[in-house]
């Protein structure tokens, strides 16, 4: 199943972009191998960080150049602080900062697309900012 | 490009990755997105009819080979009999991103 994930990201395209499941074992394996860019969600909470903390440098040694960081769900400075904090100590580029969003609740709840229900929301408007930094 | 995006469950993934493929793809960008998880939910935040999603169509697991590239590393690829994998497995979102799941593993006993 991971390799066909990893074949999938691989086809010729535009924009391949692959959602991985959660645990990150199957990076120390390999998977995503041609992948040119690596996005790193990060949670201003302990466990979350040190997750990514054990996902950079595995991405880094699958040879990925670009490894980027999104702080999400950040409700104050100090979440801020704490994620910019730890990614600056992990040597990982902070591409965007997501305050916590109602809006993605809400979407969520109506089992609606974000961009559909909230265009205008925090993190759709971040996540286009992140759309002209990949191009 | 290629762009995998990682991370702790719940930490937002989903929804970034959707609306990712979503402005990409208004951008005028051809974006095929891949659900990696075993409990697909990529197809929700894309915007996809739950009807659609209901049993939606899967990648067999057998759809890949290992193969070794010029600097020896294993890289996945598709077998040439999918192809056109879009044509059989994929599912439409809005804005004309194209969807992809992957086959779930089972476990004995659950479900």
């Amino acid at each position: 199943m991971r390799g066909v994930a990893s074949a999938l990201l691989g086809v010729e395209n535009e924009v391949n972009l692959l959602d991985m499941e959660a645990s990150i074992e199957h990076l120390a394996r390999g998977t995503p191998g041609g992948v040119d860019c690596m996005l790193v969600v990060v949670e201003p909470y302990y466990r979350a960080m040190e997750t990514a903390g054990r996902i950079v440098p595995l991405a880094r040694e699958l040879g990925i150049g670009r490894v980027l960081g999104i702080a999400n769900k950040l409700r104050d400075g100090e979440d801020a602080r704490a994620i910019r904090d730890y990614c600056a100590a992990k040597g990982l580029e902070l591409a965007i900062e997501i305050p916590f969003d109602e809006a993605v609740r809400a979407a969520d709840r109506r089992g609606r697309a974000l961009i559909d229900e909230a265009p205008d929301s925090a993190t759709a408007r971040a996540v286009a900012e992140l759309a002209r930094q990949l191009h | 490009m290629r762009i995998a995006v990682a991370g702790k469950g719940g930490a937002g993934k989903t929804t970034i990755s959707a609306t990712l493929a979503r402005t990409l793809a208004r951008s005028g960008k051809r974006v095929l997105a891949i659900d990696g998880d075993p409990n697909p939910n990529l197809g929700t935040a894309l915007g996809v009819d739950p009807e659609v999603l209901r049993d939606p169509p899967r990648v067999p697991r057998n759809a890949a080979d290992e193969v070794v590239d010029d600097a020896g590393r294993k890289q996945r690829v598709l077998k040439p009999e999918f192809k056109d994998f879009r044509a059989e497995y994929a599912v439409t979102a809005p804005d004309g991103v194209m969807l992809v799941h992957m086959t779930r593993v089972d476990h004995a006993g659950t479900g």
